[in-house]
C-alpha cells in the first residue's frame, strides 16, 4: 500500500498521467465535434482516430513515425528552450533555413560519397538553424529584446530569404535547386538521401528512414545533457531562476545564447531530416507561408512536459492522431472538419500542465482522506519536520 | 462573557499536516488580542478560515454569540471583519481616497460620488488621529502612512473587528510606537483588534490577552500582564529559549572586506543611489549595517557581491580589488552571501534541495568530471549538510525546495554559504520572516563563524538583532553611512534617530 | 526514465482501446484523389469530380474523394492506399503531380484501375535527360491539347477587341504551360489578322490556391491598363475574378465553364474533364477500359473549346468560332507547346509585346 502510494505520488507518474489525461480530454472533445458534424458515423470515426496509423498497417505505422520526425525535433527545440526559460517561437524559421541548407548541400555537393554526404548535409542544417537562433539569442542576452518578438521576425526573414535563395539565378546552374514546373526544390542527390536501412523491411512502402532513429537518439542525448551534465544544470538554473543563477556566478548571457543556439540547431536538424527523405518524401515548396512544423513543436513540447523523453512520445502521438485524421477521410467527414477534430485533440493535449496541477490536487485530496483516517501517523509525519502546505 | 467573535474547536487539515487542531479563539469586545505563534503554527490557516477561504472540517464560528457561516471574504466583510495584510493591497498610482473607496464606491447615475466619501474619510482620520491626506498619491507616502490607509479602509467599511497581520515588520521604531497608540485609540472607540505577531516585545507593549499556537495546536490563552516574555516564548516554541546571546568580546584581526568610496547611480527605477560609502570588515568581527528599509542596504549588498555594477570606488577582498571581477571570481576569492530575498536570489525553488546546496560548488572537480555531474557525490555532500545543519524536508535531499518551509529554506542557504568556508560572509536580513527557534539558530551560526575568525557583514532591519549580535554598527541613511557606533554605547531610541535621518555624525573609517 | 516509461504505458493503454474499434465499411467503388487544392476549386478537381458523380449517380455506384495531407509522392500514395483499402475499384487522379505516384501504384495495386488526367505515368527521374515511362494495363493516361483551348481563348479575346491582356497561370505544370503558350499564339495570330499590336503580361503564381499575392498582382495589372486576364490555375481564378470585379475589368476562366463564377468572365478555356472522366468510367464498367493507353484529347474529338452559349463576347460570334474551330480540327497550323518551346519569353511572336513576370 505504501509502495503503491509512493508510485502514485512520484513526479514521473503524475507527469505521465497528466499527459494521458490531457489526451483523453482532447479525444473526448474531438468526439463531441464528430458527434455534432456527423452523428451517424461518429463512433466509427472515433475508432479510426484511435486506430491512427494502425489503420494503414505497416505503411501507416511507418508514416506515423515519418510524420513524427519533424515535430519531435521542433518539439525538442521548443521544449529545450522552455527548460532554460526561453520561448523559442522561431522554430519554424530555424527549421526552414536548416531545410534549405540540407537541400543545398544535398544537391550541390553531389560528389560526396554516401554516408558522408547526408551527414554533412545534416550538420549543415544544424549549423544553419543554430546561427538563425543565435541572432535572437544575442539580442535577448545583450539588448534584452524579447526573444518571442525577434524570433517571430526571424521566422519571416528565414522564409523569404530561403524562397529568394532557391529562385536566385546564381543557383540555376546545374544541378539546379529549383524545379520550376513543380514549384518545388529538385530531388537531392541519391548519396544525400537518408537510408531506410532495416526500417524498409519493418514498414514497407512508407517514407520513414533512419531520421526517426536520429531524432530519438538526439532526444535521449538532450535528456542526458539536461539532467546529467553541469552544462544542463547551469542552463536549467537560468531557466528556473535567472537571478539566483546570476547570484551563483553562472553567466546568464552565455546560457541564453547557448540555449538559443542549441534550440535552433535542433529545429534546423529537423528540417534536414525531413527534406533528405528522397524523391517520394517531402520537397521544399516555395510558398509565402511559414512552415507549420515549427509551430507544431509547441504542443508537442507542452504535451511532453518539456521532457525530451516525453517529447518523443508526444511527437509520435500527435503524428498518430494526424494520420488517424487522414484515414478519417474514408468516412463522410469533410476535410475541414477533420482538421478541426485533430486540431482540437492536439489543443487539449497541450493542456498537460494544467492537468498536472489537477492530478496533484486530486492526490492530495486522496491523502487528506487517509490522514483523517489515521490522524496519529499524519501528525507524527508532521512533527518530523514535513511541512508541505497551509502556511505561507 | 461578551465575545464579538468566537472560533470554537476549529480543525483544518492539509495533506500530511494538521494545520489547525481543535483551536479555540475568543475575541472580547474592545480588547487587543494577540495571536502568537511561529511560522507554520497555523495562524494564517486560522485567519483564512475566519475569512471563508478555507472550510474547516470541524468547529464553528460565532459572531456575538450567534453561529455564522462564512463562505467567502465578502461574508466576513459583511460581519464587520477587516484585515490589514502584511503586504499592503494598495493601488500605487491611485490617491489615498481612491484606494479607500475601491470596491465600495457609491455612484450617482454611473458617476463616482467622491465628496461624501471624502468627508467620511476626513472625519474618520481625525477621529482616530490618523493624519492622512486623502488626495496624496499612495506611491508618494511612507510605508507607515500606507498602513494607515489600510486601517482607514477597514474603518470606512465600518468594520468592528480589525485584524493586523504582522503590522510592525515594515515600520521604524517611531512608527511602531505611533501604530501602538492608534491601536489603543481604536479599542477605546469600541473596536476589537486581533494582532498577529511573533514579536514578544510588541505583545507586552500593547496586547490585553494572547492566544498561543504551536504546530497547529492551541497551547492556551493568557493575560499578557501576568505572563513574562520568557514564559510566552516557551509556550510558543515548546522549549526554553535563551533570548540573550552570550558572544564574548570581538577579536578583530586583519581587514577582509574593504569598501572604498563606493558610488552607484540609480540606473533602474526604484534603486537608491549609494553616495561615497567606505568601511572595513575585519576577521573575527560582525559589522552591522542598520537602517530603515529602502535606504540603500540592498544596493550595498548587490554592489559588494557583484550583482550590481558600481560607478565609482573599490571593493577589496583580502586586499585584492574585485570591483571589476565577475560574481564567480568574487565567490572564489572568499565571499559568501546570504541574500536578502531567498526566493529571488538565494534558491532555485524548482530545483531539489541537493541541487540548491551544490549551487556554488557544482563546478568543482570534486563534483563533476569532464562536465558530467558526479551525482552520488553531490548527493552525499547534500546529505552531510542536511545532517549537520538540521535541514528538515519531506523527502530529504531530493525534496523540491519550493515545498520546504521558509525556515528550512533559509537554513539551506546558511548551510551552503557557511560550508563554502568563506573569508567574508555577507548576510542580508538573514532572519527575515523566520520564527524564534530559527532566528536563534542563525544567530548562533553567525557568531560561531565570527569566533572562528571569519569576517561578517550583517545587514538588518531588526534593531533587536542589530543590538544583540553586532560588534560595530554602521547606520545607513539615504545611501550614505551617517554614523558608526559600538552597540554598548548607544540606545535603540538614539539609533532610531540616526536611522530616520534626524541625526548624523562624522564617521570614523575604521 | 520513469516518466518516459509511465507515459509509454499510458499510451499503450490508449492504443489497445483501439482494437475494439470496428473497421470502416468496404464501400466506395469509385474514388478520386485531389491534387493540390480542394474538390470545390470550380476548376480542375471539381471538373473531374463532376464526371465521377455523373456516372455514379446514373449507375448507382458508391463514390468518394480523398484529399492528401501534403504535396509529396508518398502522401499521394498513402491516399491511394487508403482509397483501395476503402474498397475502390477505379481511382481518378486529376493532375500531372500524380505521374510518379501512379507509376508506383500501378504495380502495387494491379487489381485496381487508374485514370490519370493530365499526365502519363513515369518514374520522375530526369537525371538521364528523360524519365522512364510505363503505363500498365490497369492505367489510362489522359492528356489534353490545352494549347488548342488556350489558342481559341486568346484569338477570340483579341478578335473581340481586347488588346491589353494578361495570363496568370498556377503552378507551371505542362497543362498550364500549354494553355499559356496557346493563349500567346492565339493573341498573336488574331493581332496579326487585325493588324494591331497586343500587350500581354505573363506570370505563374506557383500554386493552385487563391492568395492575396495573386489578387494584388492581378489588381496591379488591371491598374496598369490590362483589360482581360486569363486565370489559369484552379483557385487562382478566384483571386483574379475578385480583382477584375474590383477594377471593373474582364477575365477568362479555365478548365470548365466558369461563367457562373463571375460576371467578369468573357469566356472559359475548357477541356472536357467531366465528360472524359465519365466516358472512361463507363468504359471501365463495360469492360472496355482502354488500359495501357495514353490518350490525347484535342479539338479533333471535340475535347477542348470555348462554351459559346455562356460567353460574354461583344462581337466574336458563334460563326467566327465555328470557322476557327474547323481550322483547328483540320490542324491547318501548328501551335507551340511545352515540347516545342523552351519558355514563354522565347515564343516567336510578332504582334505581341510579351512581358514575363517572374
Amino acid at each position: 500500500m505504501d509502495k503503491l502510494r509512493r508510485i502514485l505520488r512520484s513526479t514521473g507518474f503524475v507527469n505521465a498521467s497528466s499527459s494521458v489525461l490531457a489526451i483523453l480530454v482532447g479525444l473526448v472533445f474531438g468526439f463531441v465535434i464528430m458527434l455534432i458534424s456527423n452523428p451517424a458515423q461518429a463512433i466509427q470515426g472515433f475508432g479510426i482516430i484511435l486506430k491512427g496509423g494502425f489503420s494503414g498497417g505497416a505503411r501507416g505505422i511507418g508514416q506515423t513515425l515519418y510524420y513524427a520526425i519533424p515535430i519531435i525535433m521542433t518539439g525538442l527545440s521548443v521544449g529545450f528552450a522552455f527548460k532554460t526559460g526561453l520561448f523559442n517561437i522561431g522554430a519554424s524559421g530555424q527549421f526552414t533555413v536548416g531545410a534549405f541548407t540540407a537541400i543545398f548541400i544535398g544537391i550541390k555537393l553531389n560528389s560526396l560519397p554516401a554516408p558522408l554526404h547526408w551527414i554533412i548535409a545534416l550538420l549543415g542544417a544544424m549549423l544553419a538553424g543554430g546561427l538563425w537562433a543565435l541572432i535572437p539569442g544575442l539580442f535577448k542576452a545583450y539588448l534584452n529584446v524579447n526573444e518571442v518578438i525577434s524570433s517571430i521576425m526571424m521566422n519571416y526573414i528565414g522564409l523569404f530569404a530561403v524562397n529568394y535563395a532557391i529562385k536566385h539565378p546564381a543557383l540555376k546552374t546545374a544541378p539546379t535547386i529549383f524545379d520550376t514546373t513543380m514549384n518545388l526544390t529538385s530531388n537531392t542527390a541519391p548519396t544525400s538521401i537518408l537510408p531506410k536501412s532495416f526500417l524498409s523491411y519493418l514498414f514497407p512502402g512508407s517514407t520513414v528512414n533512419i531520421g526517426i532513429i536520429i531524432a530519438i537518439l538526439i532526444a535521449v542525448f538532450m535528456y542526458f545533457v539536461l539532467n546529467k551534465t553541469t552544462f544542463g544544470y547551469e542552463l536549467k538554473a537560468c531557466g528556473y531562476n535567472k537571478h539566483a543563477s546570476q547570484y551563483a556566478g553562472i553567466s546568464e548571457k552565455r546560457s541564453i545564447v547557448l540555449s538559443m543556439v542549441i534550440a535552433g540547431a535542433l529545429s534546423g536538424l529537423g528540417g534536414g531530416l525531413v527534406y533528405l527523405s528522397g524523391p517520394n518524401g517531402r520537397r521544399y515548396k516555395v510558398l509565402d507561408l511559414l512552415l507549420a512544423d515549427g509551430f507544431a513543436g509547441i504542443p508537442v513540447a507542452l504535451l511532453g512536459l518539456n521532457n525530451p523523453l516525453g517529447i518523443i512520445f508526444a511527437g509520435i502521438f500527435i503524428a498518430f492522431i494526424t494520420i488517424g485524421g487522414e484515414y478519417l477521410q474514408s468516412l463522410d467527414f469533410v476535410v475541414e472538419i477533420i482538421d478541426i477534430i485533430t486540431a482540437a485533440i492536439i489543443f487539449f493535449s497541450a493542456f498537460a500542465l494544467v492537468f498536472r496541477g489537477f492530478i496533484q490536487k486530486m492526490l492530495k485530496a486522496e491523502e487528506l482522506a487517509v490522514s483523517l483516517d489515521d490522524n496519529h501517523s499524519s501528525l507524527r509525519r508532521q512533527n518530523s519536520g514535513k511541512e508541505t502546505g497551509g502556511e505561507k | 462573557m461578551d465575545y464579538v467573535i468566537e472560533m470554537l474547536g476549529i480543525t483544518k487539515s492539509f495533506p500530511g499536516i494538521l494545520a489547525n487542531d481543535n483551536i479555540t479563539l475568543q475575541l472580547k469586545k474592545g480588547e487587543i488580542h494577540a495571536l502568537l505563534g511561529e511560522n507554520g503554527a497555523g495562524k494564517s490557516t486560522l485567519m483564512s478560515v475566519l475569512f471563508g477561504l478555507y472550510k474547516p472540517e470541524l468547529g464553528i464560528i460565532k459572531k456575538s454569540g450567534v453561529e455564522v457561516i462564512i463562505k467567502n471574504p465578502n461574508d466576513a466583510n459583511e460581519l464587520g471583519i477587516g484585515m490589514v495584510h502584511q503586504h499592503f493591497k494598495l493601488v500605487h498610482n491611485f490617491t489615498v481616497l481612491q484606494n479607500i473607496i475601491l470596491g465600495v464606491e457609491t455612484t450617482v447615475r454611473g458617476f463616482l460620488e467622491m465628496e461624501a466619501a471624502r468627508k467620511k474619510v476626513i472625519a474618520l482620520s481625525e477621529q482616530y488621529g490618523l493624519k492622512v491626506d486623502p488626495d496624496a498619491l499612495v506611491e508618494n507616502i511612507t510605508v507607515g502612512m500606507q498602513q494607515r490607509v489600510e486601517i482607514l479602509k477597514m474603518l470606512y467599511r465600518d468594520n468592528e473587528i480589525l485584524i493586523f497581520d504582522e503590522p510592525t515588520a515594515v515600520l521604524t521604531p517611531q512608527e511602531i510606537e505611533d501604530l501602538m497608540a492608534i491601536m489603543r485609540d481604536l479599542t477605546k472607540e469600541g473596536k476589537s483588534i486581533l494582532f498577529i505577531t511573533h514579536k514578544l516585545n510588541e505583545i507586552k507593549a500593547v496586547a490585553d490577552r494572547c492566544t498561543v499556537l504551536r504546530k497547529g495546536k492551541c497551547i492556551g490563552t493568557i493575560n499578557v500582564q501576568d505572563t513574562t516574555k520568557e514564559e510566552m516564548s516557551e509556550m510558543m516554541v515548546g522549549r526554553r529559549i535563551d533570548l540573550t546571546l552570550d558572544k564574548g568580546e570581538a577579536n578583530a584581526g586583519e581587514p577582509v572586506l574593504e569598501v572604498r568610496n563606493l558610488v552607484t547611480a540609480s540606473r533602474e527605477h526604484g534603486r537608491k543611489p549609494l553616495k561615497d560609502i567606505s568601511f572595513t570588515v575585519r576577521r573575527g568581527e560582525i559589522v552591522c549595517i542598520a537602517g530603515i528599509d529602502g535606504n540603500g542596504q540592498s544596493e550595498l549588498a548587490y554592489a559588494v557581491t557583484g550583482l550590481m555594477q558600481i560607478d565609482g570606488g573599490q571593493v577589496l577582498i583580502n586586499g585584492q580589488d574585485v570591483s571589476k571581477k565577475s560574481i564567480r571570481a568574487r565567490n572564489l576569492s572568499g565571499l559568501a552571501h546570504i541574500p536578502e530575498d531567498r526566493h529571488k536570489h538565494g534558491l532555485i525553488l524548482d530545483y531539489t534541495l541537493e541541487d540548491n546546496l551544490i549551487l556554488k560548488q557544482y563546478f568543482n572537480p570534486e563534483y563533476q568530471k569532464h562536465g558530467l555531474r558526479l551525482l552520488p557525490k553531490i548527493h552525499s555532500y547534500a546529505e552531510g549538510l542536511i545532517e549537520r545543519f538540521d535541514i528538515r524536508s519531506g523527502q530529504g535531499a531530493i525534496t523540491l525546495t519550493r515545498s520546504m518551509s521558509g525556515g528550512n529554506q533559509q537554513k539551506a542557504i546558511v548551510a551552503r554559504e557557511i560550508d563554502y568556508n568563506p573569508d567574508i560572509l555577507i548576510a542580508v536580513q538573514p532572519t527575515r520572516g523566520l520564527d524564534v527557534g530559527a532566528i536563534e539558530y542563525i544567530h548562533k551560526q553567525l557568531i560561531a563563524q565570527r569566533n572562528s575568525g571569519k569576517a561578517i557583514l550583517l545587514i538588518s532591519l531588526e534593531l533587536d538583532e542589530v543590538m544583540n549580535i553586532s560588534d560595530r554598527i554602521l547606520v545607513i541613511y539615504e545611501g550614505s553611512i551617517v554614523g558608526e557606533f559600538n552597540p554598548k554605547d548607544i540606545t535603540v531610541q538614539e539609533l532610531g534617530l540616526y536611522m530616520a535621518g534626524s541625526k548624523a555624525r562624522e564617521v570614523n573609517h575604521g | 526514465m520513469k516518466k518516459a516509461f509511465a507515459l509509454f504505458l499510458a499510451l499503450s493503454v490508449v492504443l489497445t482501446m483501439v482494437s475494439c474499434a470496428k473497421p470502416a465499411p468496404k464501400g466506395y467503388e469509385i474514388a478520386l484523389i485531389t491534387d493540390l487544392g480542394t474538390i470545390d476549386d470550380k476548376s480542375f478537381n471539381q471538373g473531374a469530380w463532376e464526371g465521377v458523380v455523373a456516372y455514379a449517380k446514373a449507375n448507382n455506384k458508391t463514390h468518394k474523394y480523398y484529399q492528401p495531407t501534403e504535396q509529396s509522392n508518398d502522401a499521394y500514395l498513402a491516399q491511394i492506399a487508403l482509397a483501395v483499402e476503402n474498397g475502390a475499384k477505379i481511382i481518378v487522379t486529376p493532375g500531372f503531380l500524380f505521374e510518379v505516384p501512379i507509376y508506383i501504384a500501378q504495380d502495387e495495386f494491379p487489381n485496381v484501375s487508374f485514370i490519370l488526367l493530365d499526365g502519363n505515368p513515369n518514374d520522375g527521374d530526369w537525371s538521364a535527360g528523360a524519365p522512364t515511362f510505363k503505363t500498365n494495363k490497369n492505367v489510362v493516361g489522359v492528356t489534353y491539347a490545352e494549347h488548342e483551348s488556350g489558342y481559341l481563348a486568346g484569338y477570340a479575346a483579341v478578335k473581340d477587341g481586347y488588346t491589353q491582356l494578361g495570363f496568370m497561370g498556377g503552378m507551371a505544370v505542362p497543362a498550364v504551360v500549354r494553355f499559356g503558350y496557346g493563349f500567346v499564339q492565339g493573341i498573336n495570330d488574331a493581332a496579326k489578322d487585325l493588324g494591331v499590336d497586343a500587350k500581354l503580361m505573363y506570370h505563374y503564381t506557383g500554386g493552385f490556391d487563391a492568395t492575396p499575392e495573386a489578387q494584388n498582382l492581378a489588381a496591379s495589372w488591371y491598374n496598369a491598363g490590362t483589360e482581360v486576364i486569363f486565370a489559369c490555375g484552379g483557385a487562382v481564378g478566384f483571386s483574379v475574378f475578385a480583382a477584375a470585379e474590383a477594377a471593373g475589368k474582364k477575365s477568362i476562366g479555365v478548365d470548365v465553364d466558369q461563367s457562373g463564377e463571375s460576371e467578369t468572365i468573357i469566356t472559359s478555356s475548357t477541356k472536357s474533364l467531366a465528360p472524359g472522366v465519365e466516358l472512361l468510367i463507363s468504359q471501365f464498367y463495360a469492360g472496355k477500359f482502354p488500359g495501357g493507353e495514353n490518350l490525347v484529347l484535342d479539338a479533333s474529338n471535340d475535347s477542348v473549346g470555348l462554351p459559346m452559349e455562356t460567353s460574354r463576347f461583344k462581337t466574336f460570334s458563334q460563326a467566327d468560332y465555328d470557322a476557327l474551330y474547323a481550322k483547328l480540327k483540320a490542324k491547318e497550323f501548328a501551335i507551340f507547346t511545352d515540347a516545342t518551346a523552351e519558355n514563354a519569353a522565347g515564343l516567336p511572336v510578332t504582334n505581341v509585346q510579351l512581358t514575363v513576370v517572374e
